[in-house]
């Protein structure tokens, strides 16, 4: 067990909710200082509730929330909004303020009532800079885009200078330049100044990236917490949110990334009577051919593959037959006889446009074999053969001798065009 | 361009104060120049000698009919500004006034009532505004708590409570005035709004409770900024919201009954001049406050120099001049308000 650190947001066992209906129920949580943590969940999980339980906007009907050490419903709403400020969704002013007028509200906290001293003007200009809105200073609110809105209520809350900051969707209406700007900026602020910063995201890929911690809501509990590894999982996707998604960790932090597909029609491995097309892929090559040929309700086989592809990944959610050896291995003698047999009973054979080497030219002396024994194969080439030969010549060898007996292919949809719709 | 109209407006509205005070006191029967009533102030404040060559009765005009009225409608229009500055923040909408939203005709019902309890001349003038700032204060919480329906008070909504709460106050003080007797010419004329002719002792009748009102909206007005962002922001700046409310809306009252005591139902004012003057100084209430209260005193002033000098020797009630003025702007408000509402849904 840690210590609870002091400084820090903390709930514990939180029920809440408006009039009758509860909404959060039974939550416990913590957001630590130096660190971003972001709060997930499906609309309606609890996520802005729980950033109004701990802005003093909503009291809480049993648990208890502590920010920096303080119970902010046992202060007055001045002292609580000088630990936790609120970044909102939307601001809409009833007036047209300017950005800098809208800004300097960020000091009320602090500030003696009529005058903004030296101090309230040095902490706006700051906050005007850090938002990136300080050429926006005299533009009245109604002028701006909405990214230049959400980034002048941004200001209004670093303007205000609390060690905790809580925020609610702040990238909304961002073009991607600010977006990571301005996360880049929210990630500064727990490491570099050390504040704790609690951020709802509905794009997970975004919570993967830039939060330390990530807590999971939904139906008003908690139902998963801690890094990011941990809680953006496949299950999590499906359990919270109802999809089935690929989680696979991406790009230069290696985080888990989530790829949303539209779900596939066609997913039975034989439907009756359907012919069969029998595709050879590989390195991703093949993923929308065999995806394409599915929905227009072939049934679709494949292979051979080495786990771990992306294709035999691809193939395995859309589950189709599929031959499949292990990752970086010579296709072995036994794998190699049934997807001759594989391809010879199949209607069709599309061979793409994959990388061959080694490892996987022996589906190109199968496809060859099909062919010359009389069967329809289609070549899928958008990227010369030259290109993709990594056997030193013998793939581009067999590949012109495939050419010859088969049909070539431009484009995925080329392919398409000639097999016509199953229908 | 925008900061320097900024920086220059509150001393240009105060430079307008004065002129408007000027003006009032030069015309009626008998027209009195400016640099005369400037001599004969300085010497009535005995910062000079009794100007020469100036007659007694010029004196008497200016200072026992001309300045009181002047006066009183410079604290009846910055009054009713100020009060309508206030209330357009706390109910979030532009179209909010004392007038439309009924709490004037709750602080004539109040102020009438005691008038007729009170055997007329018997009730001082304080008893008269206290009566009608009880009346203003539940009139607003009433309209406050029909009008508000979610974060913020629709126009539809703003205009029906009021409508709503006006006609039910209308028609109570028509029952009362039913009662009344012969008082009930000297009512139906202070009803129609006018500055009357009860002199300085309508002045010192208001001047308190104007004070008051505005030493009270002046301390609210940065959070007024605040609460023109929605509860829940104010909130989170740190304003305690609902103590807030009610003291804003006390104020307000305030400001409409010292208002409606000494003149009557003048509509208007208090929606034109914030209006007017969000335009001019900006949205920050610590410089519309001012503005508008010093704008509102210039109206003010101005409209009743039309409405007794327009078709001398009669004289116009003030809140018709002023409703001749509003009404036509209040429609260009209201379309305009749709047309927003029409573009953004």
């Amino acid at each position: 067990m840690r210590e609870p650190e002091p400084r820090g947001l903390e709930l514990h066992v939180v029920h809440a909710g408006y009039g009758l209906r509860p909404v959060l129920a039974g939550v416990s949580m913590r957001a630590e200082p130096g660190r971003v943590t972001g709060l997930i969940g499906p609309n309606g999980s609890g996520k802005t509730t729980l950033v109004r339980v701990a802005s003093r906007g909503l009291r809480p009907s049993a648990g208890s929330v502590t920010v920096a050490g303080v119970d902010p419903y046992a202060v007055s709403a001045r002292l609580s909004a000088r630990i936790v400020g609120v970044v909102p969704q939307e601001l809409a002013p009833a007036f047209e303020y300017t950005v800098l007028e809208l800004v300097l509200m960020g000091r009320a906290p602090h500030r003696s009532r009529w005058g903004a001293g030296t101090e309230d003007w040095a902490h706006a200009r700051r906050a005007m800079g850090a938002a990136n809105v300080l050429h926006l200073a005299d533009r009245p609110i109604g002028e701006l885009s909405g990214g230049e809105r959400q980034r002048a209520v941004l200001a209004q809350a670093l303007a205000q200078d609390t060690p905790i900051l809580l925020l609610d969707e702040p990238t909304t209406h961002l073009d991607i330049r600010h977006l990571v700007e301005i996360l880049g900026l929210v990630r500064g602020l727990a490491r570099d100044e050390g504040r704790t910063v609690l951020v709802i995201f509905h794009d997970l890929n975004l919570a993967s990236a830039y939060c330390d911690e990530i807590v999971a809501l939904s139906e008003g509990r908690v139902v998963a917490a801690g890094s990011p590894e941990h809680v953006i999982t496949r299950g999590l996707v499906r359990d919270v949110f109802g999809l089935e998604a690929d989680v696979a960790p991406a790009g230069v932090t290696g985080r888990p990334s989530v790829v949303l597909s539209p779900p596939v029609a066609a997913a039975s491995p034989n439907p009756l009577g359907a012919p069969r097309a029998h595709v050879v892929g590989g390195a991703g090559r093949g993923a929308s051919v065999m995806r394409a040929l599915a929905e227009r309700g072939f049934a679709v086989s494949t292979g051979v593959l080495h786990v771990g592809d992306t294709d035999a990944a691809v193939a395995e959610r859309l589950n189709l037959l599929r031959i499949s050896v292990p990752p970086f291995s010579i296709i072995d003698a036994a794998s190699a006889r049934d997807v001759r047999s594989m391809m010879a009973e199949a209607s069709l054979v599309v061979v793409c446009d994959a990388p061959f080497g080694p490892g996987n030219v022996e589906n190109l002396r199968a496809a060859l074999h099909v062919a010359r024994s009389g069967g329809a194969v289609a070549l899928l080439q958008q990227v010369p053969i030259e290109e993709r030969d990594f056997t030193g010549g013998e793939a581009t060898a067999l590949w012109r001798e495939l050419a010859s007996c088969a049909t070539t292919y431009g484009s995925v949809d080329a392919v398409l065009g000639a097999v016509g719709p199953r229908d | 361009m925008r900061t320097i109209r900024r920086r220059w407006a509150i001393p240009a509205l105060g430079a307008l104060l004065v002129g408007a005070v000027l003006a009032g006191v030069a015309f009626g029967t008998i027209g009195i120049a400016p640099a005369t009533s400037v001599r004969l102030m300085l010497w009535k404040l005995h910062l000079a000698h009794r100007p020469a060559g100036v007659a007694e009765s010029t004196a008497v005009i200016l200072f026992q009919l001309r300045l009181p009225r002047v006066l009183l409608a410079a604290l009846v229009g910055a009054a009713l500004a100020a009060a309508g500055t206030v209330f357009q923040a706390l109910f979030r909408n532009p179209m909010a006034d004392p007038a439309i939203i009924g709490v004037s005709s709750g602080a004539a019902l109040g102020a009438i009532v005691v008038i007729l309890l009170g055997a007329g001349e018997a009730l001082d003038a304080m008893g008269v505004s206290a009566a009608a700032f009880v009346g203003a204060l539940l009139t607003a919480f009433v309209v406050y708590r029909l009008a508000r329906l979610g974060p913020s008070v629709q126009v539809a909504t703003l205009l029906l409570s009021g409508i709503a709460v006006a006609a039910i106050v209308s028609a109570v003080i028509s029952l009362v005035m039913t009662f009344s007797g012969q008082n009930i010419r000297s009512i139906y004329f202070w009803l129609l709004g006018g500055l009357g002719a009860r002199g300085w002792q309508s002045v010192i009748a208001a001047l308190p409770f104007v004070a008051v009102g505005m030493a009270l909206a002046a301390a609210s007005a940065p959070d007024l900024n605040l609460i023109a962002l929605g509860d829940e922001r104010a909130a989170q700046l740190g304003l305690p919201v609902d103590r807030f409310k009610v003291v804003t809306l006390a104020t307000g009252s305030l400001l409409t009954a010292a208002a409606v005591s000494v003149s009557g139902l003048i509509g208007f004012v208090g929606l034109m001049t914030p209006h007017i003057l969000r335009l001019v100084v900006g949205a920050d209430h610590r410089r519309l406050l001012p503005a508008s209260i010093l704008g509102g005193a210039s109206f003010m002033i101005l409209a009743d120099l039309v409405a007794r000098t327009a078709v001398r020797p009669e004289e116009i009630p003030v809140g018709a001049v002023t409703a001749v003025l509003g009404g036509p702007f209040f429609l260009y408000l209201l379309r305009r308000e749709r047309r927003a509402a029409g573009a953004r849904a």
